[in-house]
């Protein structure tokens, strides 16, 4: 057979994309193929809103009153960690495999295979998305502003969870086993979402700590979806930039992420192996 | 640590070249440079006319690569790993689709099509691993120990699968373990010891290269008298090895009458004469070097130089 190449710069674009696609497909078949998987995560925002939200909460309190309220932008964003460490996890569990030494022999664009398992990243992410939106409503988070302000703080969330799936990415191509993936891809996850102000106000930090919070790039996400929801925004910014520029802030540090993690994703993927 | 010191291959479109050697010897470091997974530190190579390194996608749109592990995804079922492959090949749908239901049937995995690969025995893996290595119907297909660890009925099939490739035009670089393997399908063996082509031939070429066919008697027992008798009758090359005595046979049959011959005048009682024609197994000792371990490289860090043309 002739072997089926793009005449020009417009049919590369197009291959390009449709590897993307193709990339996307075969991660969403693999999703749809654990339902076990799928179950632990839709039932894993409703053990999050019992456990914070009324075994923890009932003793946290921040100054604007409900907690409840306040908690739900940041567990909102604490999901997106967790299918950070899916990405990682799947990434090794692909090496682990040899499905990626295959991959690298195809006439693919060589960070569509990436660039489609973060992508499908975002999207087995929206199911579990959706039954913590449910959980929130059922606790009583009622968005005060426009539905502009609710897109723009869901789509903004969704950046951030694309920039914390490239984390992911970088995580598992330097990790030798999908357990290694998971077991490390979890401090992170547990680190940003912990040391920031998804469940408390970090102005009650000590110092140190409180520095590390207000600069945590979950903290600036969950203070932007808070702004633009209109709820409970508890943190008073004290007077830190990153915290009264909440949008901004996570605009940049979610491009700052993917500009790092995308060269040392793709970089890296060019180089291993089993 | 360098693992090709210097490999100088050229196979011919559309025939079977095996590379053989023992583990570690560089097989595979030279077959991941070939199908652009491992650029080298010096030298060139070209699959199908182009450059691996600067041509790499056009070789790899050209190539398909079956490796010592099947890399199927144990996901998705027989078919979605073909068709999967196929449009990762950017085959229309349609095309795919329909390639993928050939290669199940030829392959006899049809029954098996629609089931999930990880419920697939090795046997069954490491078919549907080389039909996904088809779909796209490659001008070179790299095999890579595409036997080990198979049993003989499934080695038998992928060999036949091996040889109507070949009939139908397919240029196939193989390594393998087996000299059998070599033996049965190659048309051209290059042996690779310690990351360089030690030897190179047809396999005949090779066993010549090793020495010609030797006769060999076989006493009843070492008795020294009659060890010396039969050295007498079978003249000064002839090499005594306990109660076996065994003397180049460059001639072959008639060399073989000649020491009946002499044998039967001098009424020695022999248990056996045989005519014995070096085996690839002996050729491979001889070329090798048979006590020299098998070099263990910790990896293959260093690509080291190589220097191919496959297909050209």
């Amino acid at each position: 057979m002739i072997a089926v190449e793009p005449l020009d710069a417009a049919g590369r674009v197009r291959f390009a994309v449709a590897d993307v696609l193709t990339s996307v497909r075969r991660y969403l078949t693999r999703a749809s193929r654990q339902p076990d998987l799928l179950v632990g995560s839709l039932l894993m925002p409703i053990v999050f809103v019992v456990l914070f939200g009324y075994v923890f909460g009932s003793s946290i309190a921040v100054p604007g009153g409900d907690y409840r309220s306040y908690l739900m932008s940041g567990l909102f964003a604490q999901t997106t960690l967790f299918a950070s460490a899916a990405v990682a996890v799947a990434v090794a569990t692909d090496m682990k495999e040899g499905v990626i030494d295959r991959l690298k022999t195809l006439p693919i664009t060589r960070s569509s295979v990436l660039l489609g398992r973060t992508l499908a990243g975002v999207l087995t992410g929206l199911p579990s998305l959706a039954v913590m939106i449910g959980c929130a409503l059922v606790v009583g988070w009622r968005p005060q502003h426009g539905i502009g302000e609710m897109i723009g703080a869901f789509a903004l969330l969704q950046l951030f969870g694309f920039a914390m799936g490239w984390v992911g990415v970088v995580i598992g191509l330097h990790t030798r086993s999908p357990e290694s993936a998971d077991a490390i891809a979890m401090l992170p996850a547990f680190l940003l979402g912990f040391v920031s102000n998804v469940f408390v106000d970090p102005a009650r930090m000590p110092s140190w700590l409180q520095a590390l919070a207000q600069w945590n790039p979950m903290s600036a996400v969950v203070a932007a979806t808070r702004q633009l929801f209109g709820t409970a925004q508890a943190t008073p910014a004290h007077g830190v930039w990153s915290l009264e520029h909440p949008v901004v802030t996570t605009l940049a540090m979610a491009l700052l992420l993917l500009a790092v993690c995308v060269t040392i994703g793709v970089r890296r993927y060019a180089r291993v192996s089993r | 640590m360098q693992a090709l010191a210097g490999v100088d291959l050229d196979v011919a479109a559309g025939s079977i070249c095996a590379v053989l050697g023992r583990n570690g010897a560089g097989k595979t470091t030279a077959v991941r440079i070939l199908t652009t997974l491992l650029a080298p530190h010096a030298g060139r190579a070209e699959v199908a006319g182009f450059d691996v390194v600067r041509d790499a996608a056009r070789v790899r749109a050209r190539i398909g690569v079956t490796g010592q592990n099947a890399t199927v995804d144990s996901m998705l079922t027989g078919r979605e790993n073909l068709e999967l492959v196929g449009r990762m090949f950017h085959l229309p749908r349609a095309v795919a689709r329909e390639r993928a239901a050939a290669l199940l049937e030829r392959f006899g995995l049809q029954d098996a099509a629609e089931r999930r690969a990880d419920g697939y025995s090795g046997g069954m893996r490491r078919r549907l691993d080389l039909a996904s290595s088809l779909i796209a119907e490659p001008i070179v297909l790299f095999l890579d120990e595409p036997t080990t660890g198979l049993d003989p009925v499934a080695r038998a099939g992928v060999w036949r699968a091996i040889r109507e490739l070949v009939d139908a035009g397919t240029t196939v670089l193989l390594t393998t373990q087996y000299l059998e393997e070599a033996d049965q399908l190659a048309d051209t063996i290059a042996l690779i010891d310690r990351g360089v082509v030690s030897a190179r031939g047809t396999p005949a070429q090779l066993r010549a290269q090793v020495g010609r066919a030797r006769v060999r008697v076989t006493l009843p027992d070492a008795d020294p008298g009659r060890v010396a008798t039969v050295l007498d009758a079978l003249g000064p090359r002839a090499l005594p090895d306990g109660r076996t005595i065994s003397v180049p046979a460059p001639d072959g049959l008639a060399d073989l009458g000649a020491a009946v011959a002499q044998l039967r005048s001098r009424d020695v009682v022999v248990q056996d004469v045989a005519l014995e024609h070096p085996t690839l197994d002996e050729a491979f000792a001889a070329l090798t070097g048979a006590a020299a371990p098998a070099p263990q490289p910790a990896a293959a860090d260093t690509a080291g130089a190589a220097g191919a043309a496959v297909a050209r």
